[in-house]
């Protein structure tokens, strides 16, 4: 791992590796904030006294 | 080994017993936890593998750009492939999830398509002077993503579900021809990118050492796209119920009205 400081090649590799972490890591948080927002919406529409077709009321 | 027909029964009640959403969304539940541990894992496991090996003779520690970019493009076609069963799933089975899986398959896809593209330009600066060329590798690889972008669009932009859903599935059927093309185009044509070194006929010709922290590496992607793509299913599964109340509520605020 140390090796790859102060090589020529260590923009790339690194540039490599960061862009996929971020573009993983943002669909990751994009899939768990979007569970949310969808669970809180279903909630408060279920509190207003609408009921989905296969829950029990 | 001979199938019966009672497990092909088994196997098909199986198949309707997903399509129920209820049950389907308890299913998520129950192994979205350990998928995603066993992710984490992979993943540990194949970036500690990835940076333990050694230089590589020609293009030295940038071999390591292979262990992102390559599962990165098998992905890339897996999700497509995943998006195909679905549209197959749409036109010829009906079947209630198909759409929600090939819907939810699309982002993950799109993500694998870009990091396939920008890791090979960072992989390919170094080792062939250029970033980008119009050979036929790259260029089927960009349709990808532009066939990726398009179905995305033409999901959000047709609001009646049925519709968007088999006017979407004819698309991806379409499109499923560059899937092809990507993995025969550097047989086909002369290209930069070089030939297959891992799905080949006569084995993979990578030596162990490079082999085996790829292979982990693919596993990680794998279970990556698996878990995501349950969760995003959960999630449309649950904009689908909302659709549903609202609508409901709007009926319900048009009888009142009326």
């Amino acid at each position: 791992m140390t090796t790859l400081f102060g090589t020529k090649y260590f923009f790339y590799i690194a540039a490599s590796y960061g862009i996929t972490a971020a573009v993983l890591l943002s669909s990751i948080v994009f899939v768990i904030l979007t569970h949310r927002r969808h669970r809180l919406r279903l909630r408060k529409l279920e509190e207003s006294g609408l009921r989905r077709g296969g829950a029990k009321s | 080994m001979t199938v019966t027909t009672a497990d092909n029964t088994a196997r098909a009640k199986g198949l309707t017993a997903l399509a129920n959403p209820t049950r389907f969304l308890a299913l998520v539940r129950f192994v979205i936890w350990p998928l995603a541990l066993a992710t984490a894992l992979a993943f540990a496991v194949g970036l500690w593998m990835s940076f333990s090996v050694p230089d590589d003779y020609q293009q030295g520690r940038t071999v390591r750009i292979m262990f992102v970019h390559v599962p990165s493009v098998w992905m890339a076609m897996g999700a497509y492939i995943v998006m195909v069963s679905g549209a197959l799933g749409v036109l010829v089975w009906r079947h209630p999830l198909a759409d929600v899986a090939a819907r939810s398959a699309a982002p993950f896809g799109a993500a694998f398509t870009f990091l396939g593209l920008v890791t090979g330009s960072l992989w390919g600066e170094p080792m062939w002077g250029t970033w980008w060329v119009w050979d036929a590798r790259l260029t089927s690889f960009l349709v990808l993503l532009i066939i990726y972008l398009g179905l995305i669009a033409l999901w959000s932009a047709i609001e009646e579900p049925a519709r968007s859903a088999r006017l979407a599935a004819i698309v991806v059927l379409v499109g499923a021809i560059n899937i092809p093309i990507i993995k025969f185009s550097v047989d086909w044509f002369t290209t930069l990118h070089q030939t297959a070194s891992v799905v080949r006929m006569d084995g993979p010709a990578l030596a162990p050492e490079f082999l085996y922290p790829l292979l982990v590496m693919a596993l990680a992607f794998l279970l990556l796209f698996v878990t995501l793509h349950l969760a995003a299913m959960r999630n449309e599964i649950l904009r689908r119920q909302i659709r549903t109340l609202q609508r409901k509520a709007a009926r319900s605020a048009r009888g009142g009205a009326a």
